[in-house]
């Protein structure tokens, strides 16, 4: 008996060292192998046989497959994705739109032109006449037509046609075919990108669901995009996009897109798994100055901010003690310390440096704390400080925490989890609260949400979540600017809303991050940065071949 | 003992809807973002159709009554973050889970009992080897399990690359054969495995040493030493035949425990398990996740338990232990 047991030991052993072993030769090869001979595919559609592009002609030059970093975002169309980054970018790649975001703004995509008539109510869109579905039926301003109606009772993850509560769309007219004209309620700068951000629905599909959250027919990922689904594993986390051949517009870039489970970003990216890494500035020495690497750093269009309530707290609705705050952190101090230097100082404005609305005039509110002290004149405050329970919140809380101590402000520090802090920041159930919130990039419209009267669209935070702050000029500015079709007025309107919310101070605008990314130029090095979001593998034009 | 199963399950309901709802936060209350992430923010307006599609906006009593009776019918919802019928991605995920946790116990279970036994037939004798691995395994059931996954995956699955570093299985395997199948399934299965072996261990060298030593004292044991019976006869025949019982109901017990272990180990590995999946449905307070797994961990640590319960009762009427 005991021979036995020693026996199955021995070979237990041998057996796992055997797999290890052999399995890891195997991947190697694998690794090195086309997608064809080590995928399966669920193939929901089949790219029609088309010749009208020229995208197969490019294919034959460059990599085969681009393999990020997944999980499971939800089933990527515009109902079903997961409110993440990656769950709405693996949607775009599928579903097209009828303009697209590139370096400097938007760009026609679907439709070839458009015309904005004088009223500014009207937007006339004409489409490309070679676009098709991924099942080959070709997309048609009926299609477009459809998709405008079907998003005012269906409403889809990423809503951007509400205003207010208002669906931006009063009607929509099909002139011909490729022709389209939609009729907005009101005139507004944000409209074109509204209208040209949403994503177009395959009428043929969509017309008999009613209920899009539950749909999950193999046909539910049928989009026009570059690129098609033929994989998806909610369990592991893995997608498989392939190039759509019969894609009317620029050329997918390579064969096919895989996402895959990884434990830790830098170790697969380091064995070659993955294409492409965001890395921490404390890691950026390990690659820069290699010319096997290229390090891109880009402004992620997050910052941490701190709040204050201005209703609940008396001492906080005085704008000495605020711009005696603002003043008396040490901000470049915290981008060195936290950030490691990958960081930039926020403007008190709100409105990123990078961007093109960003006043460089107003106050910088740089480190001076006997200019703080001279504000508070003597008198000391206690505030309870919320903040998040990742390393970086918890060393920023005590940073501010000491350089507040210095002005005659004390702070007690509570850090709970992220879900506690946000719910916390609608409630206003905190004094002041430290957070990293995004809604940073593209238009500055995003001022009107935040400091203005509008209730919560795409900014990250809001009117509603910025306790106490009310500034009748800044609200009618932030009315007037939506509403000024001439760029250089709004222009100033927007320079004008800064000044004031600087003066103001309803938050302390901390320091915005910056994303590292790194990746292997000789294995693909297609990756483009939009103006108003920094992930590379989250932009669309990161897979198609360029144009010139 | 059916009626206090019962009463358990009625407790675990309760306390199953409550208790996530009594958590701060809102599953589509999505401001703050982390470092290097992204995340979509919903309007006031969208969070107030969410709610109404979810039934959240219904009163508290009404959602209780209407969980109560849908999990009654088998019927455990569908998760709000990810918009799928909970117990089929329960399901998807469980097998995982178990295949980990089950391995890892028979491992464990088998190799730290065996440890245990010949350690304490050197007890005795103050010897360096049951000394050494007192030492070794006090150290080692005192280490953090996702402490030991990183150091493995870090030396066996990025240093030596004899292991993957993720998933259960190769990403977009097809296999040729069923064995080609299981070979890629233990080799991603080994590293998260080995974890939780040996992060569980201790617990039964520990265990099974402390029963061995006690049963070493016994007339009859010194009867079969003077009879003059092999060393290893005398360990894994008449030791261990009087030592088990508190073993098999520690294999019983440590599994509830080993599913919560395994919720960092399958963090660590990206391994698909439950426990993965439990941390995702609490960090974004998906209630209806929340109670699904819960109910099922509830349910499958209920069902070990009394195993435990009357596999104990067995082998006290067959009189394996007298201390019964």
């Amino acid at each position: 008996m005991s021979k036995k047991i020693t026996l199955f030991l021995i070979i237990s052993c041998l057996s796992i060292l055997f797999i290890g072993c052999a399995q890891s030769a195997d991947d190697n090869t694998a690794n090195a192998a086309s997608p064809e001979n080590n995928t399966e595919v669920e193939s929901q559609q089949t790219a029609d046989e088309s010749s009208e592009n020229n995208a197969s002609n490019a294919l034959e030059d460059t990599p085969t497959v681009i393999r990020l970093e997944g999980s499971d975002t939800g089933l990527p169309n515009p109902f079903k994705h997961l409110t993440r980054g990656p769950g709405m970018s693996k949607m775009q790649i599928l579903y097209d739109s009828l303009l697209e975001i590139d370096a400097d703004g938007y760009i026609p995509w679907l439709a070839e032109s458009y015309h904005i008539d004088e009223t500014g109510k009207i937007f006339t869109f004409k489409l490309v006449e070679n676009a098709k579905w991924h099942d080959g039926t070709p997309l048609t301003a009926e299609d477009v037509l459809f998709t405008f109606e079907y998003y005012k009772t269906h409403t889809p993850v990423v809503d951007n046609l509400n205003i207010d509560g208002t669906y931006i769309v009063e009607s929509v007219v099909q002139s011909d075919t490729w022709t389209i004209d939609i009729h907005v309620s009101q005139v507004d700068n944000t409209n074109l990108s509204r209208l040209g951000g949403v994503r177009i629905l395959p009428k043929h599909i969509w017309e008999t669901v009613d209920d899009p959250i539950a749909y999950d027919a193999p046909d539910a990922t049928i989009g026009s995009g570059p690129y098609y689904m033929t994989h998806y594993d909610p369990v592991k986390g893995e997608y498989r996009y392939e190039a759509f051949d019969a894609y009317w517009g620029p050329a997918p870039a390579v064969d096919a897109i895989e996402w895959l489970p990884v434990s830790d970003s830098i170790l697969a990216f380091e064995n070659s798994e993955i294409s492409l890494v965001n890395v921490s500035a404390d890691l950026l020495t390990r690659y820069e100055g290699d010319d096997a690497f290229v390090v891109r750093k880009l402004p992620s269009f997050h910052a941490y901010r701190l709040m204050m309530n201005m209703t609940d707290v008396p001492a906080l609705e005085a704008v000495n003690v605020r711009q005696a705050m603002a003043y008396g952190i040490d901000r470049e101090a915290l981008v060195a310390k936290i950030a490691r230097g990958a960081a930039e100082v926020s403007s008190m404005g709100y409105v990123p440096k990078t961007s093109k609305w960003y006043n460089p005039e107003i106050e910088a509110y740089a480190f001076d704390a006997a200019h703080a002290k001279s504000l508070l004149d003597g008198q000391t405050y206690h505030f309870r400080l919320l903040t998040g329970n990742t390393p970086s919140e918890v060393k920023l809380a005590e940073l501010i925490k000491l350089d507040l101590e210095q002005i005659g402000i004390t702070v007690a520090i509570e850090s709970v989890e992220s879900k506690t802090r946000d719910e916390a920041i609608k409630t206003g159930d905190y004094e002041l609260l430290l957070v990293n919130s995004g809604g940073m990039g593209g238009d500055p419209d995003y001022l009107r949400s935040i400091y203005g009267n509008a209730s919560a669209n795409t900014a990250a935070l809001s009117a509603s979540t910025l306790k106490g702050y009310q500034n009748e000029t800044v609200a009618e500015l932030a009315i007037e600017q939506a509403h000024t079709l001439d760029e250089n007025q709004r222009m100033t309107l927007i320079h004008e809303m800064q000044s004031l919310i600087a003066t103001d101070v309803p938050m302390i605008m901390l320091y915005t991050n910056q994303d590292n990314f790194v990746y292997r130029a000789s294995e693909y090095d297609g990756w483009y940065a939009r103006f108003d979001h920094s992930k590379l593998d989250h932009n669309k034009l990161s897979y198609v071949v360029p144009t010139p | 003992m059916w009626q206090k199963i019962v009463g358990t399950l009625i407790v675990v309901l309760v306390l199953n809807f409550f208790l996530p709802r009594i958590m701060p936060g809102d599953p589509f209350n999505f401001i703050s973002v982390e470092e290097g992430s992204v995340t979509v923010t919903l309007t006031e307006d969208q969070i107030a159709h969410y709610h109404a599609y979810y039934g959240m906006d219904k009163p508290m009593l009404e959602q209780f009554t209407t969980y109560i009776s849908r999990t009654l019918r088998g019927d455990l919802g569908i998760s709000i973050y990810y918009n799928r019928p909970v117990s089929e991605m329960i399901g998807e995920r469980l097998i995982w889970t178990l295949l980990l946790v089950i391995s890892a116990l028979g491992i464990s279970s088998l190799f730290g009992s065996a440890l245990g036994l010949i350690s304490a037939y050197h007890a005795r004798e103050s010897s360096i080897l049951d000394d050494l691995l007192l030492r070794m395994m006090t150290i080692l059931s005192e280490i953090p399990d996702f402490i030991i996954g990183l150091a493995l995956l870090i030396y066996f699955g990025a240093h030596l690359k004899w292991f993957p570093l993720a998933g259960a299985t190769t990403a977009f395997a097809v296999y040729d054969s069923a064995f080609d199948a299981f070979r890629d399934y233990v080799h991603h299965a080994a590293l998260p495995c080995l974890t939780l072996s040996l992060s569980s261990i201790g617990d039964f060298y520990l265990l099974s040493r402390q029963s061995a030593v006690s049963v070493l004292t016994e007339p009859y044991i010194l009867t079969a030493r003077a009879k003059g019976l092999r060393k290893r006869r005398l360990i894994f025949h008449h030791v261990l035949a009087n030592a088990i019982s508190p073993i098999l109901a520690r294999i019983f017990m440590k599994m509830g425990g080993m599913l919560s272990g395994a919720v960092l180990v399958e963090v660590v590995f990206a391994y698909p398990g439950i426990g993965k999946l439990m941390r995702e449905a609490v960090s974004m307070r998906d209630y209806v996740l929340i109670q699904g797994i819960f109910f099922y961990v509830a349910v499958l640590i209920l069902i070990f338990n009394t195993a435990a319960d009357m596999i104990f009762k067995k082998m006290k009427q067959r009189g394996f232990h007298e201390k019964l």
